[in-house]
Parts: structure tokens; sequence; C-alpha cells
């Protein structure tokens, strides 16, 4: 008898299994790693088993997933939604596409999208705002106005009536920096204006305008209100965070995450780009899935602080290009084809309520800002307004990792950019026990010496797992940063080569088998599932593949302004919170630079995007400076493929680390550099 | 005098040692022995990238060690090559072991995998023409019609681009020319359910599965008629 299997994808964990035909859908999730909540045992009660069923073709995993690739529903599941379809509808879900877990059984490819809500341990998205002095000058100000009461003798209409006394407060109450507020060209938003008799008289002729970058009153409400409320938006490829912040202050009220369900639909910019040219209505539902996390990232940061999101008045969004499309609806087709154009780098002003972000103020504005380049987007330049190159005298490398990385290298004197795809190793992906940044996962690793227990610590948990109670700290899979330690400590002590491949000796927590070797990271008793995690040959393979193009890009830029190593080196991301400088240098992601001046930013997009929507000059700045910063090609045809190959090797087969001396010991240039180039080991400037 | 065995061993053990020296010279050693061409290619050459290609494949070997094989492949053909011609005009059979049309399809530019795969191809005998990176569909079909090519190989690492191998398999068919070529398609997002559904005739994981591939379908195309 044939039994057929059939691929199923789950989301956003980004698990992909393979299920007998007629299996239950829970169930299968359970096998492969993947917890459902249920509450009511199967008795179509609690809900807590919903799941989203995504419909479509999936190129990236080469399967078609739609409803029909799930068994009928039986009478009790069909009564079960109809009786919710209004309050689903509500919440933001399209309830045609959700089903009971613990009902369907699985008849075809599928791709499985488990809400937040259905998950049995939460997605720990970790992006920490830090402080950074910026002054506090939005592109929104709001006045308080007392009017002179109408009567027969002085019928001014209410707007004229208002502008006035604008213009009359407006100069005292404007402070160095604020913007000015032209009352000669003043407007006012039809929604407001339609409020705009009834709030008057509700305030008794008192009332607080807010107004847009100087030329618009987009919001009034009666009487004193000083409540300025702002939102910045980071959507990352992986992950979206949200900071509701006190426009007066400068304060972050309120930090939200979520994963970005775009994951859904491809796991990376490219993947996405295809699923939205693959199917007539995917542009939609990436666009339509994006503006639903940052709505309720809106409410969500406005609940913790007793706000309403329809306090925010001003928003600002960074992204990736492609994030940046997808966010406006904009076709990403051309941003996936050389030559890489995208609809528009310039930055951009939109009403929140055209954009379907209806939680917020409807009058609000939301700012995007500007491209650098085809794949060097906004979420690069926000890291350049938190971080500043421009600003400095020294020459600083920062380096953006992520499924993309872009790098920037300069000082103020010049600029100059380039990005390079890595593949998703730094985010958990192309792994065998690799998962994203959540709870479990293992971030940090310390292996005192080739003979030694390897310790490690996971998200979610402040212990190591050498220490007392360690029985508590137990591990789900490795995320990037957690690869990245474990292979430089691999590296450190010996245990792997410098060329990437494991020793040849026998040693305690190597598990030889004719296939494969693999490193035991965490052994079966110290894992969730019970089972080893380890570090295959092939994991430290696609490391070194992820790893190499970004020492490479680096070089290029170094060379394209005649440095030989840069002054400073910054590592950016969203889990570059967690990239350790030492270990980021002994894998050789980024070339040689002092201990000392290596830095770990963290979310930085984020930081940029605060000060952004804090202070309009700075935002208008970023387009000045997103024109001035020179984009590098890298090379992909000539000459990159011998620089990629000598940049496989821990930190590298020929270039010195002289910076890692007493850190791990000296090696000598690889002999395979003489093996593969003779003696012209090829140097950038032949190319 | 060493033994045929021994030949053979010595120069698949060169093409895994990845020295172009050796593989050179324990060829040259073999033919003057008297060891036939035919088995020096595939008992020899052919067994020792197998090897490589197994090794790749546990992580064991990595890039550059594909990279020596290559070489050592392509130093070792110099010589086995025209040894092979002179064996086939012998016995008056055909030596032609195929001609690969090859390019990275429009609207992608990258092309580390696609040149591993074409060097491998060209050192294992293949007549092999390389058309470069974001090359029109058209243009590679024309060059495989006026080279009279056996197989098209195409590649496409961006997942956007890998559409475009299936339009040229539509295309093939549109033009009635869909059985005239073999068309083998690769990039870091192919897989073999891709290949499958796109209608071409198969795809490899890595250089030396390629150079597999393309023999077995060669092998296909010379021993059935009416292709």
């Amino acid at each position: 008898m044939i039994t057929h299997q059939h691929v199923v994808v789950f989301q956003p964990m980004g698990i992909r299994t393979e299920v007998v035909d007629g299996h239950q859908l829970r169930d299968a999730a359970k096998s492969a790693g993947v917890e459902i909540r249920s509450l009511c045992g199967e008795r179509i009660n609690c809900g807590k088993c919903r799941v989203i069923v995504q419909s479509g073709n999936f190129e990236r995993w080469g399967i078609k997933s739609g409803l029909d690739h799930l068994s009928p529903m039986k009478a009790g599941e069909k009564e079960y939604w109809s009786r919710r379809r209004k309050g689903l509808i509500a919440q933001g879900y399209d309830p045609d596409f959700l089903r009971l877990s613990c009902q369907a059984c699985v008849q075809g490819d599928l791709v499985i999208t488990v809400p937040e809500s259905s998950q049995t341990a939460k997605q720990v998205v970790r992006k920490g705002a830090r402080s950074r002095a910026v002054e506090i000058h939005p592109n929104v100000r709001k006045l308080f106005v007392e009017l002179e009461a109408a009567s027969l003798a002085d019928t001014e209409g209410d707007w004229g009536r208002l502008v006035k006394a604008i213009a009359q407060i407006e100069p005292l109450t404007r402070n160095p920096g604020d913007q000015q507020i032209d009352t000669e060209s003043l407007t006012i938003d039809l929604p407001a204006l339609q409020e705009l008799q009834h709030i008057i008289r509700q305030g008794s002729w008192s009332l607080s305008v807010t107004i847009w970058e100087g030329r618009e009153v987009i919001r009034v409400e009666p009487g004193f209100s000083d409540s300025l409320i702002g939102l910045a938006v980071d959507i990352g490829t992986t992950s979206i965070t949200a900071y509701l912040c006190d426009l007066s202050t400068g304060e972050i009220l309120a930090t939200e995450d979520t994963m970005n369900p775009q994951v859904a639909y491809g796991e990376d910019i490219m993947s996405r780009i295809s699923f939205a040219i693959d199917n007539d209505d995917g542009l939609e539902k990436l666009h339509k899935s994006v503006i639903r996390s940052v709505n309720e990232l809106a409410r969500k940061s406005c609940r913790q602080v007793n706000l309403k999101p329809g306090d925010i008045v001003s928003v600002v969004v960074v992204g990736n290009s492609v994030m940046h499309h997808l966010f406006l609806n904009l076709d990403p087709t051309s941003l996936g084809r050389a030559p890489y154009i995208p609809a528009t780098k310039n930055s951009i002003d939109l009403r929140s309520r055209d954009l379907g972000l209806t939680k917020l103020n409807t009058g609000a504005y939301v700012h995007l800002l500007p491209l650098i380049a085809s794949f060097v987007g906004a979420d690069c330049l926000a890291v350049l307004l938190a971080e500043a190159p421009h600003e400095q005298d020294e020459n600083w490398l920062i380096v953006d990792v992520g499924t993309n990385a872009e790098l920037v290298l300069g000082n103020r004197q010049q600029l100059v950019c380039t990005s390079t795809p890595t593949g998703p190793v730094f985010e958990g992906g192309h792994m065998e026990h690799g998962m994203r940044a959540a709870g479990g996962a293992i971030e940090r690793v310390v292996i005192g010496d080739w003979w030694k227990p390897p310790r490690f610590k996971v998200i979610g948990n402040p212990s190591w797992s050498d220490s007392p109670g360690s029985h508590n700290v137990l591990a789900r899979g490795i995320c990037g940063s957690g690869m990245i330690d474990a292979v430089a400590e691999l590296y450190r002590t010996g245990i792997i080569q410098p060329d990437g491949l494991f020793t040849d000796e026998e040693l305690p927590y190597l598990k030889r088998s004719a296939e494969s070797v693999e490193y035991i990271l965490a052994k079966s008793d110290q894992t969730v599932g019970g089972h080893d995690i380890t570090i295959s040959q092939e994991d430290i393979r696609q490391l070194q593949l992820a790893k190499a193009p970004l020492y490479v890009a680096a070089q290029y830029l170094l060379n394209s302004l005649g440095l030989k190593q840069p002054d400073r080196i910054l590592l950016a991301g969203g889990f570059g919170t967690n990239i350790h400088p030492e270990k980021a240098l002994l894998i050789g992601m980024i070339p040689n630079c002092p201990l000392d001046r290596v830095h770990s930013v963290g979310n930085s997009a984020g930081d940029g995007a605060r000060i952004a929507l804090l202070n309009h000059e700075k935002s208008k700045q970023a387009l000045q400076l997103a024109r001035s910063i020179k984009r590098i090609e890298l090379p992909i045809q000539t000459g990159f493929h011998d620089q990629f190959t000598l940049a496989l090797n821990f930190p590298h087969m020929v270039d010195p680390y002289p910076c890692l001396e007493g850190i791990a010991p000296v090696r000598h240039p690889d002999p395979m550099a003489r093996k593969l180039f003779g003696d012209t080991i090829p140097d950038l400037e032949n190319y | 005098m060493v033994n045929i065995e021994e030949h053979l061993k010595r120069i698949q053990e060169s093409i895994i040692q990845g020295n172009n020296q050796v593989s050179l010279e324990s060829c040259k050693a073999a033919l003057e022995d008297g060891v036939d061409p035919l088995s020096i290619l595939n008992k020899g050459l052919m067994s020792g990238a197998d090897v490589v290609g197994k090794k790749f494949e546990k992580g064991e070997f990595f890039l550059p060690q594909l990279m020596l094989a290559g070489r050592a492949l392509k130093a070792a053909m110099a010589i086995v090559e025209p040894a092979l011609e002179e064996y086939y005009a012998e016995k008056g059979t055909s030596g032609d072991t195929g001609v690969i049309v090859i390019a990275t399809v429009q609207t992608d530019i990258h092309d580390i995998g696609k040149n591993i795969v074409s060097s491998m191809l060209t050192a294992s005998g293949f007549e092999v023409h390389d058309l470069g990176v974001d090359v029109p569909l058209k243009t590679i079909i024309n060059k495989a019609k006026e080279l009279n090519a056996d197989i098209i190989g195409c590649s496409a690492l961006l997942t956007t681009s890998m559409p475009y191998m299936r339009d040229l398999i539509d295309l093939l068919e549109a033009m009635g020319e869909r059985n005239r070529f073999k068309v083998i398609v690769g990039g870091a997002s192919v897989n073999p359910d891709f290949a499958a559904r796109i209608g071409s005739d198969g795809t490899a994981s890595n250089a030396v599965k390629a150079v597999q591939l393309a023999q077995s379908l060669i092998h296909e195309i010379r021993t059935t008629p009416g292709l």
C-alpha cells in the first residue's frame, strides 16, 4: 500500500514537515515540534487551536497550499465558525481561511500560520530601545486656542475665526527649531472641519488643534489638551517593532513587537517578491497583512499606557526596500530583477487612512524615510540617522546584518554603501537545529576548552546551562547569535579547523557517523524535545557561506575609499543586539579591527525611526543624506568568487587578524590559498 | 609496470586530492601503459569526481576542494580527450560527448554556481558554451539551435528569476522545439519538485551531480532512436 506524504509548513516558526495523508493537523504540528494550544480537548469549544490556512503557490517550498488541502469541515466546526464570524472579522481575521487544527486532516500540501494566540510560547522578538539625545521638534505642533465667541456683530465663519486666532498666538508659542505655521496658506483636513463647529461649541469657544508640517490642521479637540503622541515603526523582514512616543518629551511610552505576518508567504525578501508575482492577490495579501499588524501594534502599545490609538497623530515607518513597497501596496516586481529599480526612492508623506491604518487618528500622517539605493533601504538610512557616521572624523563601518545585509563605510567627507544577500542562517534558518530568536533558542555559547562541556544560555532564561538549578534551562534550538557564538568557540578551541572542517581527532562532544560529524551542544536532557541539539558539518558550511560575502562586501567598500581597515565597526540588526564582537571577529564576518572598537548597537533602525519621528529636521536631512551616499556595486561576475573563496575560512584564508592575538591561536596563511591561486593571491586592486 | 587498477586508482586519487599535476601525469602514464581512454575517463576521472561529490555533500569537502578537483579534471582532459577521439576513431564510433549551452537566465546576475558547473562540465569533456548572466530566453534558444546543442542548462539564484526557466521550456514548446533539447535547471532555490513541475529534464544539487546528470541525458539521447 502506498501512503501519500504531504508537505506542511508551519509559520511563523518556519518549520517544514512531511505528513502522512489523513493525519490530524494539530497532531502533525506536534510531531514537528510546533505546539498548538487546546483547552477543550477537541470538543470544538475553546477555539485555541485555530490556524490560518494560506492559499497560493509557494515557490520557496515548491508547494501549492489551499483550503481544499484539508479535510472538509464537518457540521460542528461549521457551526463554530459561523457563530463567531463577525467577531473574527473585527479582530482582523478572514474567517474563510480559519480552521480548527484539531478537526482538520491533512489531504495535501499546506502552508499554515499559527497565530500568536494559538501558540503555546510567545515568540520573543528582542529589539530593546535605548535612549539617545535628540532635540524634540516633531512634524506636528499642538496649540491651545481661545476664540472670540461669534455674535451678530462678528459673523466670521468658524474656520476663519480659528485661523485668525492661530495667527495671533503662533509666534508666541513657537520655540527655536519648531516648525513655523504659515497662516496664509493654512488648510484643514475635511474630517476635522466636519467636527469643528461641534468641537468649538463643546469647548465653549476654546479648543486644541494639531497642525502638521505647519500647514494643515489635522485634529481638533474641545478645550485644553496637550497630549501629542506618535508611533515609530520598524518593519523588518522577520519582525516588526513599534515604539509609542510622547512627542512633547521624546519619551518612549511603550514598545510592542510581533513577527512579520508576511513570513507566512516567504521568509526572505526575494520569496515575498515571488509570492507577489506568482499570485493574483499576492501583493494585496502581503500589504494587508502588514497593515493589520501595524494597526494591532498601535492598539496594543496604546493599551499598555491607557491611551487610544486615535491619539496617534504622527507615524514614521522604516523598512528595507521590499518592506517599504509592500507597506505602500507598491508592486515590488522590478525590485526583484536586475537592475532592481524601486517605484520611488524619495521620502513620502501619506494620510494613514489611505493606507488602511484606521486605528490611528483619522488625520494622522505617515512619513516614510527615503531609500538609499535599490536594496539599501530606509531601515539602513534610519541606522545612519541613529549612529551618525556622517558627523564623524573617523571612518566607521556599519554592518546591518539580516537575511540581506547592508554595509555603509565612511565619515563626514563621504559615505559609500552596498548590500549583499547572506541567506537565512543569521536568523536561524537552513540549519538542522536552527530556529528564530524566540524563547528557548540558544543565544550564547561558551566552550572553555576542547575537553570541557559547552555552556549555553537560552532566550527567556537568565541562567547559564551549568548554573545551579540549570535543569530549568531547556533548549529548543539554536538562533543566529548562538550559531555565531558556537562556531567561533569551536574554532577558537581547535575543534574545527580554520577551513571549517571538524578535526579528525576523537573528542568528547563529537558524534561521528558514516554520514556526518556533529558537535553536541545540548544533550537530550537539556532540551525541550528530548533529543540532542547539535551543530553539523553542514551547518558550519552554511555559516561560512553566509559570512564570506559580508567580509568581501566590507573589503570592497574599504578598497573603494582606499582604506586598509575601518576605525570602528558597528554591528546593527534585530538580532545584532546579541552579536558578540569577539565572536564576529573570530569567524571573520567583519574585517580586522581592535576588539574595543567593535560595537553591537542593536536595533539601530528603530532608534533612527524614533529620531525622525521626534525631529522633523532630521527626517528632512535624511533625504540629503540618502542622496549623498555612493553606492558601490559588488562585481558579482569577476573577482568576487576568488575573494569569496578566500573569505570562507575562519577568520580568513590569508588576511591577518592581529586583533585576535591572545584570543585564538595565530594561524599562518592556509596552504590552500597557495594551491588555489599560486603565488599571486588575488588582490582587489586587480579587478 | 603498474597494472590497470593501480593506474585508475592513482588517477581517481589525483582528482580527489585536486592535484592537477598528478592528474595530468598519472593519465599520461596510464595512456602510455595502454590503458584505454574510456576506462580512464569513467573509472578514473569520473569515479574520482564522484567521490568529491559525495564528500562535498557530507560537508567534508567545500568550495576550494571542488575548485581544485575541477582544475585537476580539466588538466587531465587536455590529454585524455585527444586520446578518446583517437580511440573512437579506431572503433569507428562517435566520440562526441555532447554540446551544452549554459546561462544564467534574464534578470539574474548570479553566476558562482553556474561557473563551477560550467567548468566541471568542460573538464568532463563536454563542449560547453557559457552565455554568461542575464541572458534573454530567445538568445539561449537561438544559440542552442545554432550549435545544435544536446542540452540547455539554465541557472537562477533569485526566486524571482526562477519563473523564467519555466518560460524557457514553455517557449520551446510553443516553438515546437522542446524535443530537440534536454533542459536542465539549477540554482540555490531549485529543487527536484520545481524541476519536475516546470517540465525540465532534471536538476542536480551540486556540480559533480550535474556532470552525472548531463552524462546520463547524453547517454539517453544517443541510445534512444528518434531523439
